[in-house]
């Protein structure tokens, strides 16, 4: 950037110190060209401009409600005057300190460009500040917000396992309507039972004007249950609706004392059969003591994400092995060295490499959108994604590898009386072979990872369960896809440095 | 005997790099040729291959002329031509072994280069090649460990699996430092005196060349302007050295200890 100055040391300006810098004042960066400085008036000129066109964008759209003209500015103003205030001042700035340097420019000739280079940027990181609305005040105060989720994803553990469970119980039948209640059954030495007092009444229900009319209420006792458990209480109604009543807004859980014995009272719960059902209908009550028995088993958030991280891993492995197969032959066409014979071979070789850089450009989660609507959701659809991506930076990178390779020893090789077939053995694959082993390698890598979000978009594998178990707000499950990639992508990471070190 | 009859190659590009080159190569001569940057040594070496092809003129040696072969019936010819480089051109990432190996390549099917197979008695004449160049040591590192006067001993060891009647050796020590260099050419003279393979080699500097040709050509833009005999050159003053050669010509500043240590 400081090229410019000595060839214009011995130029004169054009106008005198004070002129150049008012001159900047009225348009920024004049001052500068007239004392022959017109790359570093250009920069000026062109970043106060932007600024000032942008400023005034975000202005008119700050303020579009009101009316055109000076209401449309206080009305912007009034929304975001931190906004308005540090872009206006920095833009103020940027025009004083341009008139400085021009009257700094005329007056010594030659000035470093970097001082004004820095301000410049400095200006434009505030404009990118406020545009990005950039909010770490925000960030900071609703942090906690995210902790119940954050801490659910990074220990997601106990959603991991899942035990047998053993559970002892006993149920007491509950009339509703009017009593006597249904006969109880007689005692069994050594079993628990449950009894209900009364054990008839009448179920919580709504009145006309939707108010809550609440139901009877019963007094539970549970004797010979084992001491000191957790019990829980659940209701069946007579069409076999299975649901665990509140109290309070919270489930009913009794602990049993010393002798296995609990007591507590609740409301009948609400009706769910329909109002016009009519007779006796018996409900069922019933208290359950649950254990869990035996070893950890896997639950199913876990299985589930061990075969969708499976499913990944070949997903990216497929995908680069497509991938290489078709990039061979590309690579060929895209080699330079291999082209340059004539004119259509060159020609070849130039759409060869367009349209490698383009189809190279897209994201493979473009691919993969594009892949769903072709293929369907699911798997092949990433795999169709990654190939395509694939093919396109293989190709690119083989060929530089072609590109690469040494003449000499392939001439060596064929002085020696040796077949074309024996040449490329001898003389051209074993200079092909590491880096094309290591790209190779480099990609699966890639394409492993790339796979493990492809699913975002429906491309099936990890990121497909994860993305499912974010929207259904089950973190936990969510966390330990979470953790299967991070660690999975940091093996690959791992062994794919380690070989591709070993080779070079 | 290798006959070369108004060879002439023109470049794609217009070059005239031979322009009618004759002269004769009697079988166990240690020819040299020496000549300018640009004056054509490459271009008439690669052409007795045909890793180039001449434009016209023939290459007769026993009674087939090289330069009107087609491309199929290279293998044989080729196969009795070894070829010793300046840049060595050994195949760095494959092992020694295998760089001694692929000068059999002209004899072996192509089947087994697929694998990389050779024949138990390719083997062991590899490893007797390797041990005339004193590198049996080094037989099952990669190339491109190996330093360069090494190297260079690998690619004549390649050469000499070829069972060749002639090696051609363009510049075979111009990368290489002065001492180095005798023991290369020693090297070469012991193949040429023991095993009466006949040498055609390129060389800059007057001292190597009056150490090691029993006859010598001169080439100046693609035209013989030099014949001699080794006892012609030997005589020769550096000032008429340098006539034919211009400024450039230059000795080697090895001293006598060197020379000797050329000789094996
Ligand atoms: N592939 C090629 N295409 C076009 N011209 C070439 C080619 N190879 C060599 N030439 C030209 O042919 C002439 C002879 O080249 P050649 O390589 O045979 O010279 P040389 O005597 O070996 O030189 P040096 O001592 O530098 O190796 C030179 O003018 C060179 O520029
Ligand atoms: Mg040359």
């Amino acid at each position: 950037m400081s090229s410019p100055t000595p060839r214009t040391a011995e130029r004169t300006p054009l106008v005198p110190a004070p002129v150049a810098g008012v001159l900047s004042i009225v348009v920024p960066g004049l001052g500068q060209v007239l004392s022959r400085q017109v790359q570093r008036g250009a920069l000026i000129f062109a970043s106060a401009a932007t600024m000032a066109a942008i400023f005034a964008t975000r202005i008119a759209d700050l303020g579009r409600r009101a009316e055109e003209g000076w209401p449309t500015v206080v009305r912007a103003f009034e929304r975001r005057p931190f906004f308005a205030v540090v872009v206006l001042l920095s833009l103020l700035a940027i025009w004083l300190i341009g008139a400085w340097d021009a009257y700094r420019c005329a007056k010594e000739r030659r000035r470093p460009v970097t001082g004004v280079f820095l301000f410049v940027l400095l200006g434009f990181f505030v404009l990118g500040w406020q545009i990005s609305e950039i909010n770490v005040v925000k960030m900071i105060r609703e942090a906690p917000e995210a902790l119940p989720p954050l801490s659910r994803v990074l220990w997601p553990w106990e959603a991991a396992f899942e035990y047998e469970t053993e559970v002892l119980g006993a149920e007491a039948k509950i009339l509703a309507g009017e009593g006597p209640g249904p006969e109880r059954p007689p005692v069994v030495e050594g079993q628990p039972y449950l009894r209900s007092e009364p054990n008839f009444g009448r179920l919580s229900q709504q009145d006309e004007n939707n108010r809550p009319v609440l139901g009877t209420r019963i007094t539970v006792t549970g004797f010979d249950f084992a001491p000191n458990a957790a019990t829980e209480i659940w209701w069946t109604d007579p069409i076999g609706n299975e649901f665990r009543p509140r109290e309070a807004g919270e489930y009913i859980i009794v602990t049993t004392d010393d002798n296995g014995e609990f007591s507590f009272e609740m409301t009948m719960p609400y009706q769910l059969t329909p109002p016009s059902a009519e007779g006796p209908f018996l409900h069922t009550l019933d208290a359950r003591q649950i254990t869990e028995v035996g070893r950890p088993r896997p639950s199913e958030a876990l299985r589930l994400t061990v075969a969708r991280m499976i499913e990944t891993i070949f997903m990216g492995m497929m995908a680069t092995a497509f991938g290489i197969i078709f990039s061979i032959p590309v690579s060929f066409l895209a080699a330079r060295n291999i082209m340059a014979g004539s004119r259509l071979t060159m020609a070849i070789y130039f759409i060869t490499r367009t349209i490698l850089n383009i189809v190279r450009s897209i994201e493979p989660l473009i691919w993969a959108l594009i892949a769903v609507v072709w293929v369907g959701l699911g798997p092949f659809a990433g795999i169709v994604a990654l190939t395509v991506h694939s093919i396109a930076a293989l190709g690119k990178l083989y060929s530089e590898a072609i590109e690469g390779i040494d003449p000499g020893p392939i001439e060596a090789i064929q002085a020696t009386g040796a077949s074309r077939i024996q040449t490329i053995m001898f003389g051209v694959i074993p200079q092909m072979i590491s880096p094309f082993i290591s790209f190779s390698i480099y990609r699966w890598d890639i394409n492993v990872r790339m796979s493990t979000v492809i699913g975002l978009v429906g491309g099936g594998g990890i990121g497909f369960l994860l993305v499912q178990y974010i929207r259904l707000l089950d973190y936990r499950s969510a966390g330990i896809a979470v953790w299967f990639i991070a660690v999975t992508v940091a093996i690959l990471d791992y062994v794919s440095a380690e070989i591709r070190n070993r080779l070079m | 005997m290798l006959e070369f009859k108004e060879l002439s190659k023109t470049y794609d590009d217009g070059t005239e790099a031979l322009k009618r080159v004759s002269f004769d190569v009697q079988d166990g001569e240690f020819l040299v040729i020496i000549g300018l940057s640009g004056s054509g040594k490459s271009t008439l070496l690669r052409c007795t291959n045909r890793l180039i092809d001449p434009t016209s003129g023939r290459i007769v040696w026993n009674g087939v002329d090289i330069a009107a072969l087609p491309p199929k019936e290279l293998r044989p010819v080729r196969r009795r031509i070894g070829m010793v480089f300046q840049h060595f051109n050994l195949v760095k990432r494959l092992s020694v072994m295998n760089n001694v190996l692929s000068g059999r390549l002209g004899y072996t099917d192509n089947w087994s280069s697929m694998t990389y197979r050779f024949s138990k008695e390719d083997r062991d004449n590899a490893m007797k090649s390797l041990e005339r160049v004193g590198l049996t040591a080094q037989a099952f590192k990669r190339a491109s460990e190996l330093s360069g006067g090494q190297q260079q001993r690998v690619g004549i060891a390649r050469a000499l699996m070829q069972e060749p009647e002639i090696i051609l050796a363009d510049e075979p020590v111009a990368s290489l430092d002065p001492v180095l260099a005798h023991t290369i050419l020693g090297y070469l003279e012991r193949l040429n005196r023991e095993d009466k393979i006949t040498v055609i080699c390129s060389l800059h500097y007057l001292d190597l060349v009056q150490r090691y040709a029993t006859r010598v050509i001169g080439l100046r833009d693609g035209e013989v302007v030099y014949r001699g005999t080794g006892e012609d050159i030997r005589r020769m003053t550096d000032a008429e050295f340098k006539e034919i050669y211009g400024e450039e010509a230059e000795r080697v500043s090895a001293g006598p200890a060197s020379v000797q240590g050329g000789a094996l």
